[in-house]
């Protein structure tokens, strides 16, 4: 008998992994992605059988942990955004080239309509770039499944495996059917003497392990063809070609409208690569295409070549569905029907209601360092004279500095960007120039610039916004704390470079006038503001890193 | 559940409210009752004060799409009057709200909350209850947020059965006490719409 729970999807994706018998997660915190490690990490407490979970500074070093993982033959899994997997692109392209050892699963969520990211690219394409295959469940069960599977494929192919969640996936909760039992982790053995090379890419063994890749497409294809199939092959000229949850929008959309799907020529998309010979059939079998997929049209823009006049599709390109934002039912329906609903709010209702109800915009939480240590950095450069002044931002609860009453950060680019660009800046003669950056963001990928900085004779200000904890994605432990001022030293910092504030509201006048001392200096600095996130203490968490520590 | 249409429940709030904790006490209800369920929720960075809300979809068929179409939706559940407003544009004629009338007021331009109140008053099918007053004169901070969720379960289609076990299950680790406290604001609320 299998168990049933109530399950979202990044949790569906933990459970199944643990399942499988993984032995690791890894991953670095990025929404709506952060659940995976952290319901993955809550199993494994309770399983109890020598799992790890372990969080690293980037996502481009979360990967290399599993892929040493992976190694070592046991399956693990590797957590981000889809955005971490940009930083994460080297190890991930190249790992397609070595190949893997144990099942090694990439789970990486997407984010369409950007509802907590800077971008909605879509990782369909960046697995295509890599010959790696992606599976695109479309409901919690579903993710449950894939997962399980992904790692037998992962091994199979001897290939990462990425399973792609969007939002509406990750963060959607439904029942799910689980296995009885979880496999403890076991592993298959490191790469034996006739594999012992393969992860050696020098150019000699490079050469002949991409061609092995290209060569194995058709296996990887042929693999990926379980999860494409025609559902109906009645006689309609009418196609729609749908993934992901485009899928799942447009099953909801024929079952609650008792809507005949023999309607429609259906063709389903789960995994990638895609075989052309089966979109070529499809689009030879139908008149007009409709297609559903989140994100990019992608497989839409496979098809277009194919039509050659004798087949229209409609989707993101034509404008049938906007190029941008997720699908929902309401878009499946506009494309397919011209009957609109008429809800409870009419448009006079519509009007009235959007009079009045405004913005309610996320803020820092009332009495958060940040806001004062945001206070202090703005008044100083005032003081000093600085108008218009622009200061470097980067990501995290920090960012809503943009916002007033702050009025503080100008950039918001990628993570670690913010340090780079005000050095950047100074080079060109910005003076003073000043970046701010929280802590987290600093060890992922901030850290380094303290390296050029220190070599330098620039009015560079280096500001850290520490907390010890990565406010934004839900608090969680960063890997390290307190370590900046020793780094900066190293690095060649001298004492009376680098500084630490407490950005408390009676310190601020205090704050400000050692601020405007040190940004008229000529020289860089590193400035820590040193003060406790408040829903971390609410949630006892500097408690239980203490009790860690000891 | 009577019939098989898929029934859609949208929860408003803002960051900290409990929007997600009374979905998923919605969700769990409709689970043990055996149907067939799916819930989404949008909390970009909500620790924060920002809006929350979650969509819940229950039916005897099988869900697949985790959000409400425009315009189709049964039941609102505001925990904020002003979040109300913002998602009555889920909801189907015929829909039922059962909001607060206690204003959040973290953002710069709040109106006037009479105004809101007055065009929520014009809207059919709109239940107020001032969760406010109700949590003070239980003294229970969480208890106007129970007792909306009590007045929202009249027209949830599931069972009246299943809520003590529901309530129970949620907040058994926090004892008896706590327990109680909730069912009985869920009582009251339930009573106040059947009135
Ligand atoms: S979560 Fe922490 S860091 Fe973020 S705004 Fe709140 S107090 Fe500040």
């Amino acid at each position: 008998m299998k168990k049933s729970k109530l399950l979202m999807g990044d949790e569906a994706l933990a459970f199944a992994a643990c399942d499988a018998g993984l032995k690791a997660f890894y991953g670095y915190p990025g929404t709506p992605s952060t659940e995976i490690f952290e319901s993955g990490e809550k199993y494994i407490e309770q399983l109890n059988d020598g799992r790890v979970a372990e969080w690293a500074a980037n996502e481009k070093v979360a990967y290399e942990f599993a892929l040493g993982t992976s190694y070592a033959g046991y399956r693990t899994v590797v957590t981000m955004k889809h955005v971490g997997l940009n930083v994460a692109l080297d190890a991930f392209v190249n790992s397609a080239i070595t190949g893997v050892q144990g099942g090694l699963v990439v789970a990486v969520a997407d984010d369409p309509s950007m509802h907590s990211s800077q971008n909605e690219q879509d990782t369909r394409i960046l697995a295509d770039f890599a010959h790696i295959p992606l599976l695109e469940p479309s409901t919690p069960q579903e993710v449950y499944d894939f997962t399980l599977q992904a790692f037998d494929l992962s091994e199979k192919l001897k290939l990462p495996v990425v399973i792609r969640l969007v939002t509406r996936l990750a963060h959607s909760r439904g029942e799910v059917y689980t296995q009885e039992k979880s496999l403890s982790p076991t592993s298959i053995g490191i790469p034996g003497e006739e594999e012992k090379n393969n992860w050696v890419l020098i150019p000699s063994i490079a050469r002949g392990r991409y061609r092995e890749l290209r060569e194995k497409l058709p296996a990887i294809i042929e693999t990926a063809s379980h999860y494409n199939t025609k559902i109906i092959d009645g006689k309609s000229k009418t196609g729609v070609l749908m993934a992901g949850m485009g899928r799942a929008y447009f099953e909801q959309y024929v079952s609650d409208n008792k809507i005949d799907p023999k309607k429609y020529n259906l063709l389903s998309i789960g995994a990638y690569p895609v075989d052309i010979k089966l979109l070529k059939k499809f689009v030879a079998s139908c008149d007009v295409i409709y297609v559903f997929e989140e994100d990019y049209p992608y497989l839409e823009d496979m098809i277009i070549p194919y039509c050659d006049g004798k087949c229209t599709v409609h989707g993101r390109r034509d404008g049938t569905l906007n190029i941008d934002g997720e699908l929902n039912v309401a878009a499946v329906r506009a494309v397919l029907e011209n009957k609109k609903i008429e809800g409870k709010v009419d448009d006079d209702l519509f009007a009235k209601i959007s009079d009045l109800i405004g913005i309610r915009p996320p803020k820092l939480c009332e009495g958060c360092g940040h806001s004062d240590a945001y206070e202090a950095i703005t008044t100083a450069l005032k003081n000093i004279g600085v108008e218009d002044a622009r200061i470097f931002g980067d990501i995290g609860c920090y960012t809503l500095g943009v916002q007033p009453p702050h009025n503080a950060i100008n950039t918001c680019v990628e993570m670690g960007a913010s340090l780079p660009m005000a050095f950047g800046a100074a080079m060109a003669g910005m003076s003073p120039s000043v970046g701010v950056i929280g802590d987290s963001t600093f060890l992922h990928s901030g850290m380094p610039t303290l390296l050029s900085a220190a070599k330098s004779n620039l009015n560079l200000n280096l500001i850290i916004m520490d907390n010890a904890i990565v406010g934004m994605t839900g608090q969680q432990i960063p890997v390290a704390a307190d370590i900046a001022p020793t780094l900066a030293k190293a690095a060649g910092f001298a004492e009376d470079q680098v500084h630490v504030f407490i950005p408390l509201p009676k310190k601020t006048k205090d704050n400000i006038e050692k601020l405007e001392k040190i940004f008229k200096e000529n020289k860089p600095s590193l400035i820590v503001f040193k003060r406790k996130c408040i829903q971390a203490m609410r949630r006892k968490l500097y408690t239980k890193m203490e009790k860690a520590a000891v | 559940m009577q019939n098989d249409k898929t029934f859609g429940l949208v929860v408003a709030g803002v960051g900290g409210q409990g929007a997600i904790t009374i979905a998923q006490l919605v969700l769990g209800a409709a689970w043990m009752n055996g149907l067939h369920v799916l819930q989404s929720e949008v909390h970009g960075m909500s620790q924060r004060g920002g809006e929350v809300s979650a969509h819940i979809l229950i039916s005897k068929n099988k869900v697949t799409s985790p959000t409400i179409e425009k315009g189709t939706g049964d039941l609102l559940i505001g925990l904020e009057p002003l979040e109300a407003l913002r998602h009555m544009v889920y909801l189907k004629k015929e829909a039922h709200i059962i909001t607060s009338s206690s204003p959040i007021i973290n953002m710069d331009s709040y109106p006037e909350i009479d105004k809101v109140k007055r065009l929520l008053s014009t809207i059919n099918g709109v239940e107020m209850i001032n969760t406010d007053a109700l949590s003070k004169e239980m003294r229970f901070p969480q208890g106007g947020t129970i007792a909306l969720l009590g007045a929202a379960s009249v027209f949830l289609p599931m069972g009246d059965d299943i809520w003590e076990k529901v309530l129970s299950e949620r907040f058994k680790n926090k004892g008896e006490k706590v327990i109680e406290k909730n069912l009985r604001a869920f009582m009251t609320g339930k009573e106040l719409v059947k009135q």
